[in-house]
């Protein structure tokens, strides 16, 4: 069950800014969607806990997360790997940073793949509220870097 | 004074007895391995694997082991170093294959058992499961057979190959018969789709090993104990008769629950890691979805089929592909098994198919209602109805042309499996009439002027009963089986009281009313004066390896060795009675009189009722004399089929003892905007021979059919690309209910079986019939229009993405037409 997702926005901040606030999780990990905590690792390394509830599964998501590119002001890109109330998810997230005449347009992309009892029973709420959930999420960073 | 009181002189076999079962089931006394509430019973929770192909890096338990209330955790690991695999039926590589009940270093399907937390409640032990943390490095699945056979991505590493067994099946002369034929149809693939039976019941496991008398004690639901306790014995390293197992109600199997031994070893190994207290495991819905048994998928590649002119089929060429999931459980004696059936209900001559069967990465399959032989029957009736519409004749025609004639049988098929009776062009002709079809023609005719899409479906099935073991050696030399038999016992208790006991274990079939009527027409008295023991109890020694209820048997295996058990009390009790009445065998009338059952001297009037019997025999045996000595009036039989190793180079032999057959037809509506397909008329005609039990038989048809058409409409188990399993909650995976069964006409033949001493054919699993007719009748609504169905599976979604695809001309692709020569086939 892979769900893929992407799109991009413009915002008044220069590409190292941004790029800087998009490769600290102290400061971005709090705009996710029913955001638990945070436990950073090292530089390139950190878990998120978040609460999940999809139909009658409630349960939270711990998710390992590592910054697998980083190509300062360029180009960021996660990876992810955790479990997620009786199943499992991997993702995949980058931001690909390029100037404008005003600041910065931010190209975001990704796909997670879910494995599990949480596919088998949700499998079709998954994809849409796994794009509302994304949406939510750039909507917050939007906010923070405008 | 005897014959009156046996059913007025019709006797009890074929009488339409109310079933002695309902009395508690209606009352909710029933006696369900649930039920069973044991001092000091553990529960127990698997945590199951969310990857289809993944490699366990690690397992940690400790957070589930400090909780409170929790007895112990136990893993794939633990298990495999304490067991030996399970037996593996296939030859060479698959022999390598090593199943254990739990994952050990790699979890091989979405939902497959990795470790087992054992509480003292079922909230602790489901609370506790959730803090099991695996850690998993994810593989490439495979999900598809033919994709699998590439062995790009291998699932048992030891094996060295996902094929699990290729075998060729040919007979006659093939490419004569080609090079002869008037027609040629090219029908490049076909798909039978993988579905589950939905028993009410799930699957319940009470493991207790007992460290005092160190045996394992099951109180459970399996459906063939014979065969789980002959893997499990093996597996656990315990003398097989330290196992027992015992049976109760059970709400339903459909061959489902013949594969619930892994998770007896699971709850046995769990018990005694938990120091000898009783395990109880019951499975929720979803875990049976995922994880318990689904019906076996086959893809039809590469068909070719050559007719004569007059629309004959006269050889059939195909290679067949087989997802047997996982784990070959059971199989691959589905590579075979389907050969029961080898040319269905038609007498073409000359065939050579290609069976391959493939591990995937999903639930293991089962023997599940139709076991392999419907697949086959679907495919074989996909073949007829597409030849048909190809070169132009009506498929109620072009049946008639093909089926094995009624004067021809006891048929032998090409592969020398013997068809005991039938008389399809009957069958055809009662149905025919039932439905009104020239009624439904004309308005077919009608209602395709205003464009409504009606098609008018025929299905020929067939139900191989009685099974031959000795076929499993065409797939492994090696394997020791062969024959089949089963285990009755028949007494007069302390009192006299008639007590029967068989090895069978029914799901709702009615055994205990079916064995009781035939023992009423052996002794002359009334089925309720009869008690058939309820289940199955390895303890009454009653059992033979063969023993279990599956493979469409019970009618003739069961009740044969029923009625032989009754023939050898009846025996000895005519021994004893010519002892105390002082008369000959001949003069002793078996009946009824005023102290209960008894019997009689003719000459003298004098009697002596059952009571008086088993006194002499088991009270007051100082009476008898030592030439009866050896009386017992507790006798055990066992009935064996008549039956032969076939001959495994060859693949030739008698695979099956009876063919019971159906034929259905059904009516549907294509909704012109909805595109979901409704019945409008349905009818089943069934043919088991001698009936035992009339409502019996009826309730099994409707049974089959609902099974039929919910799996034609509705059931379809779907994974995505990566192994999830999207179906597995009924808001998902919908059964068909009470509720969308369309009324269905049910009519009856018989052709008595010349190889059942009653004449009966088993007919239990029922040959899913509705899946043929319902492809049958969706075709005959889209022919027109261009679509041929190619699948088991069809709904409003498939029959809108086919007339969709019509534009991108998929009916050329999949089916091509050769015309040889001339023909006047019209």
């Amino acid at each position: 069950m892979a769900i893929k997702f992407a799109g991009e926005f413009e915002v008044k901040k220069k590409p190292e800014e941004v790029y800087d606030f998009l490769t600290d999780p102290n400061r971005f990990a709090s705009l996710l969607p029913d955001f638990q905590g945070l436990t950073v690792q090292d530089a390139t390394h950190f878990t998120i806990k978040v609460n999940v509830g999809i139909s009658y599964i409630k349960g939270s998501a711990d998710v390992k997360m590592e910054l697998a590119e980083a190509d300062r002001p360029r180009r960021a890109q996660y990876k992810g790997q955790g479990s997620v109330a009786g199943g499992n998810v991997s993702m995949v997230a980058g931001f690909d940073l390029s100037p404008t005449a005003y600041g910065t347009r931010v190209k975001w992309q990704g796909d997670a793949q879910i494995f599990g009892r949480l596919a088998s029973v949700a499998g079709g709420l998954l994809e849409p509220l796994g794009k509302k959930q994304v949406q939510k999420l750039i909507d917050g960073l939007q906010a923070a870097l405008s | 004074m005897a014959e009156e009181k046996q059913n007025g002189g019709k006797g009890w076999v074929g009488a339409s007895l109310p079933r002695k079962e309902e009395d508690r089931l209606l009352r909710g006394r029933g006696k369900f391995a649930d039920d069973i509430k044991l001092r000091e019973m553990l529960y127990l929770r698997f945590v199951r694997s969310p990857y289809a192909h993944a490699r366990i890096v690690s397992i940690d338990t400790a957070a589930a082991e400090a909780l409170p209330g929790v007895a112990c955790v136990i893993t794939g690991k633990e298990i495999a170093a304490e067991t030996q695999p399970f037996i593996e039926i296939g030859p060479d590589h698959a022999q390598k294959i090593r199943d254990f009940p739990m994952a050990v270093d790699k979890a091989i399907y979405q939902g497959e058992p990795v470790a087992a937390v054992v509480a003292e409640s079922p909230g602790i032990a489901e609370d506790a499961a959730e803090l099991v943390t695996v850690e998993y490095e994810a593989l490439e699945p495979v999900v598809e057979a033919e994709q699998a056979l590439t062995d790009h991505s291998i699932l048992h590493e030891a094996a060295g190959t996902n094929r699990v067994w290729n075998g060729v099946w040919e007979y006659g002369d093939v490419e004569q018969a080609f090079k002869d034929a008037a027609y040629v149809v090219n029908i490049d693939r076909l798909h039978f789709h993988r579905f589950s039976s939905t028993p009410l019941e799930t699957n319940v496991i009470i493991g207790e090993w007992n460290p005092k008398d160190e045996r394992i004690y099951y109180w459970c639901n399996n459906s063939f104990p014979s065969f789980a306790i002959q893997f499990l014995a093996a597996h656990l390293k315990i003398q097989i008769d330290k196992i027992r197992v015992q049976t109760f109600d059970i709400g339903g199997s459909f061959g489902i629950k013949i594969t619930s031994y892994p998770q007896m070893a699971v709850c046995a190994l769990a018990s005694k890691k938990a120091g000898g207290r009783p395990v109880k495991w019951v499975e929720t819905r979803s875990e049976h979805m995922v994880s318990s048994a689904h019906g076996n998928e086959r893809t039809f590649r590469d068909t070719r089929v050559a007719l004569d002119k007059n629309g004959v089929i006269t050889a059939i060429d195909s290679k067949h592909i087989d997802d047997c999931g996982a784990y070959p459980r059971y199989e691959p004696l589905g590579c075979v098994i389907w050969s029961q059936v080898f040319c269905g209900v038609y007498r073409f001559k000359n065939a050579r198919i290609d069976f391959w069967q493939a591990v995937t990465n999903k639930c293991p399959v089962g023997p599940n209602r139709g076991y392999s032989r419907m697949q086959h029957l679907w495919f074989l009736e996909r073949v007829i109805d597409i030849c048909a519409h190809e070169i132009g004749i009506a498929p109620d025609e072009i049946r008639l042309r093909n089926y094995i004639r009624p004067e021809e049988f006891p048929y032998t098929t090409p592969n020398g499996c013997v068809y005991d009776s039938g008389n399809y062009p009957k069958m055809l002709e009662v149905a025919k009439g039932l439905i009104g079809w020239d009624e439904w023609k004309k308005k077919q005719f009608d209602a395709r002027k205003n464009n409504r899409m009606i098609g008018i479906g025929i299905g020929t099935t067939l139900d191989s009963g009685t099974n031959n073991f000795g076929q499993s050696q065409i797939i492994n030399p090696y394997a020791p089986f062969s024959g089949n038999s089963q285990g009755a016992n028949c007494k007069l208790d302390i009192y006299g009281e008639v007590v029967v006991a068989v090895g069978s274990c029914p799901q709702g079939q009615g055994h205990e009313t079916t064995a009781a009527q035939v023992v009423a027409d052996v002794l002359h008295i009334h089925p309720d004066l009869i008690t058939v023991r309820t289940g199955f109890d390895t303890e009454r020694n009653v059992h033979t390896g063969m023993s279990g209820t599956y493979a469409s048997q019970f009618a003739v295996s069961g009740l044969s060795a029923v009625h032989g058990a009754a023939q050898k009390l009846k025996t000895e009790m005519k021994r004893l009675a010519s002892f105390s009445l002082e008369t000959s065998e001949d003069d002793l009338e078996f009946g009824v009189g005023e102290q209960g059952p008894e019997i009689k001297a003719k000459s003298t009037g004098k009697s002596i009722n059952y009571w008086g019997l088993a006194n002499i025999v088991n009270v007051n045996s100082a009476v008898l004399p030592e030439n009866l000595y050896d009386v017992t009036l507790n006798c055990r039989y066992v009935w064996r089929a008549p039956f032969k190793v076939p001959d495994t180079k060859a693949k030739y032999g008698s695979l099956t003892l009876t063919y019971a057959s159906q034929l259905h037809i059904a009516v549907v509506e294509i909704d012109a905007d909805t595109f979901v397909p409704k019945i409008l008329d349905y009818v089943a005609v069934d043919d088991c021979g001698t009936v035992i039990n009339p409502p019996i038989v009826e309730g099994q048809v409707y049974g089959a059919t609902a099974h039929g058409i919910g799996a034609a409409l509705m059931e379809t188990c779907v994974y995505d690309e990566v192994g999830n399993m999207l179906t597995s909650t009924f808001s998902d995976y919908t059964p068909i209910t009470s509720m969308n069964i369309p009324k269905i006409k049910y009519g009856h033949t018989s052709t008595p079986s010349p190889h059942s001493y009653s004449g009966a054919k088993g007919m239990g699993e029922g040959g899913a019939a509705p899946i043929h007719t319902i492809s049958a009748a969706l075709q005959d609504a889209l022919f027109a229009h261009g679509i041929v169905i190619n699948d088991s599976f069809n709904n409003a979604d498939s029959i809108f993405r086919a007339l969709k695809a019509r534009d991108a001309g998929q009916r050329s692709e999949l089916v091509k037409l050769e015309t040889r020569q001339a023909s006047s086939a019209k």
